[in-house]
């Protein structure tokens, strides 16, 4: 049987195409926000509802929009999902609101958001594109816990605030800083790019 | 009417533009009232901390700020003066810069500024896990009873911090956070800064 289009995007977001180790995109946030769990989790799920509808939107309106001014309608829409995750998280999320500060509205220049909506939701249909969006935001979401969760349990000895290493434990300093991001991005690419190319291999020498 | 012409183009935009901001006004008014409990909330939390106060929940915190707790004269910054247990305390705010942006604090002393009640982070964007840690209790708690002769509160910060907390309160010194000399510098200084301002009001009641 072959799979559906809507699991084909789900495995691409996820592993084949994700949007970090492959396409490279939305580096900045990597590095600011994931020393902490909490944070990352509340920034990755705004990343993720704002492609999700920020396509939706796009890809519906999308016979509508002149091609002249494509890309500042794609801002438009953009910023407006990201303001209103703004207003929503002041009010019913005030603590992680301040935590997260300027980061909330620099949802805005993530770049998967804006690749998204130039790469797929140009030629699709608006409920694909919103489950592209959505995928795509997971993608971001799973590697960037990942990487938090280790900055925050060798940089404060803890996971989601809550103690888990021994009391004397020292904390590694620089996992709190962002070039520890650098380092374990990285890693995480360096794994994944080799076990892709290893199946890669493996699936040539079946085919022979 | 063509997709490309000019007219069209100005008209979508703006039709956009329009749509997009309506409803965005529209949710900015209706969140209004929360936000501003929001913030009310997080004041009186950090007032009634500084001032030692205990409270539970958001009715609680309210009913004990009203009770105790009255504004102090307008000024650039916002200060209160309150009657805790019997004494008299002046508490302000006060914001000066750290290493990276402003830190802003609010700090309850007595009326002459001789000793601190107590010190509330408000807000502060130093190193996470090094000048962050300004906000953690084992820190901000060294300041609770501090004696402050003179309005001063000195700061061992750098090598000659022990990197724990000072647990002596007629010293009036309390200990740095280790590996962020800059942020703890910054920070005695806005004590001092809100001290001499406690004292000013304070005086002239």
């Amino acid at each position: 049987m072959k799979p559906s289009k809507a699991v084909v995007i789900l495995k691409d977001n996820l592993w084949s195409n994700n949007p970090i180790f492959i396409q490279i995109l939305g580096i900045c946030s990597t590095l600011a926000v994931t020393n902490n769990l909490n944070n990352t989790l509340v920034m990755t799920v705004g990343v993720a509802l704002t492609t999700a509808f920020s396509s939706m939107t796009l890809s519906a309106l999308k016979g509508l929009i002149p091609r002249k001014v494509r890309m500042i309608v794609q801002v438009v829409v953009i910023s407006f999902y990201v303001i209103l995750i703004d207003i929503l998280l002041r009010a019913y999320l005030p603590e992680a609101s301040r935590q997260l500060g300027p980061y909330v509205g620099l949802i805005i220049t993530n770049c998967i958001i804006m690749g998204r909506a130039e790469a797929f939701a140009q030629a699709n249909p608006p409920f694909l594109s919103f489950w592209d969006g959505l995928t795509s935001g997971l993608g971001y979401m799973v590697v960037l816990m990942a990487i938090a969760a280790v900055r925050e349990l060798l940089g404060f000895g803890t996971l989601f605030g809550l103690r888990v290493m021994p009391a004397g434990f020292v904390p590694w300093t620089i996992m709190i800083m962002a070039p520890s991001a650098f380092f374990l991005v990285a890693m995480v690419m360096w794994w994944a790019k080799s076990m892709q190319a290893e199946r890669q291999a493996a699936g040539k020498e079946a085919k022979k | 009417m063509k997709k490309d012409s000019m007219l069209y183009v100005v008209l979508f935009t703006f039709v956009v533009c329009a749509v997009f901001t309506l409803v965005l006004a529209i949710a900015n008014e209706g969140t209004k009232d929360l936000v501003a409990a929001n913030a009310e909330f997080a004041t009186q939390s950090a007032v009634l901390g500084a001032l030692g106060v205990p409270f539970d929940g958001k009715a609680d915190a309210a009913a004990r700020f009203a009770g105790a707790v009255s504004p102090g004269p307008d000024g650039p910054y916002r200060s209160w003066s309150a009657r805790v247990d019997g004494a008299d305390y002046v508490a302000v705010e006060q914001a000066g810069p750290g290493l990276w942006g402003t830190i802003t604090v609010i700090l309850a002393a007595t009326p002459d500024g001789e000793r601190v009640r107590g010190v509330r982070v408000v807000s502060q964007n130093e190193t996470p896990g090094l000048g962050g840690r300004v906000a953690e209790p084992w820190f901000i708690g060294q300041y609770e009873g501090e004696r402050s002769p003179g309005g001063r509160v000195g700061m061992r910060a750098g090598a000659e911090s022990s990197g724990s907390a000072d647990p002596d309160k007629e010293n009036g010194r309390v200990d740095g956070v280790s590996g962020a000399t800059r942020t703890s510098q910054s920070f005695a200084a806005i004590v001092d800064a809100a001290l001499a301002r406690v004292k000013e009001i304070g005086g002239e009641r």
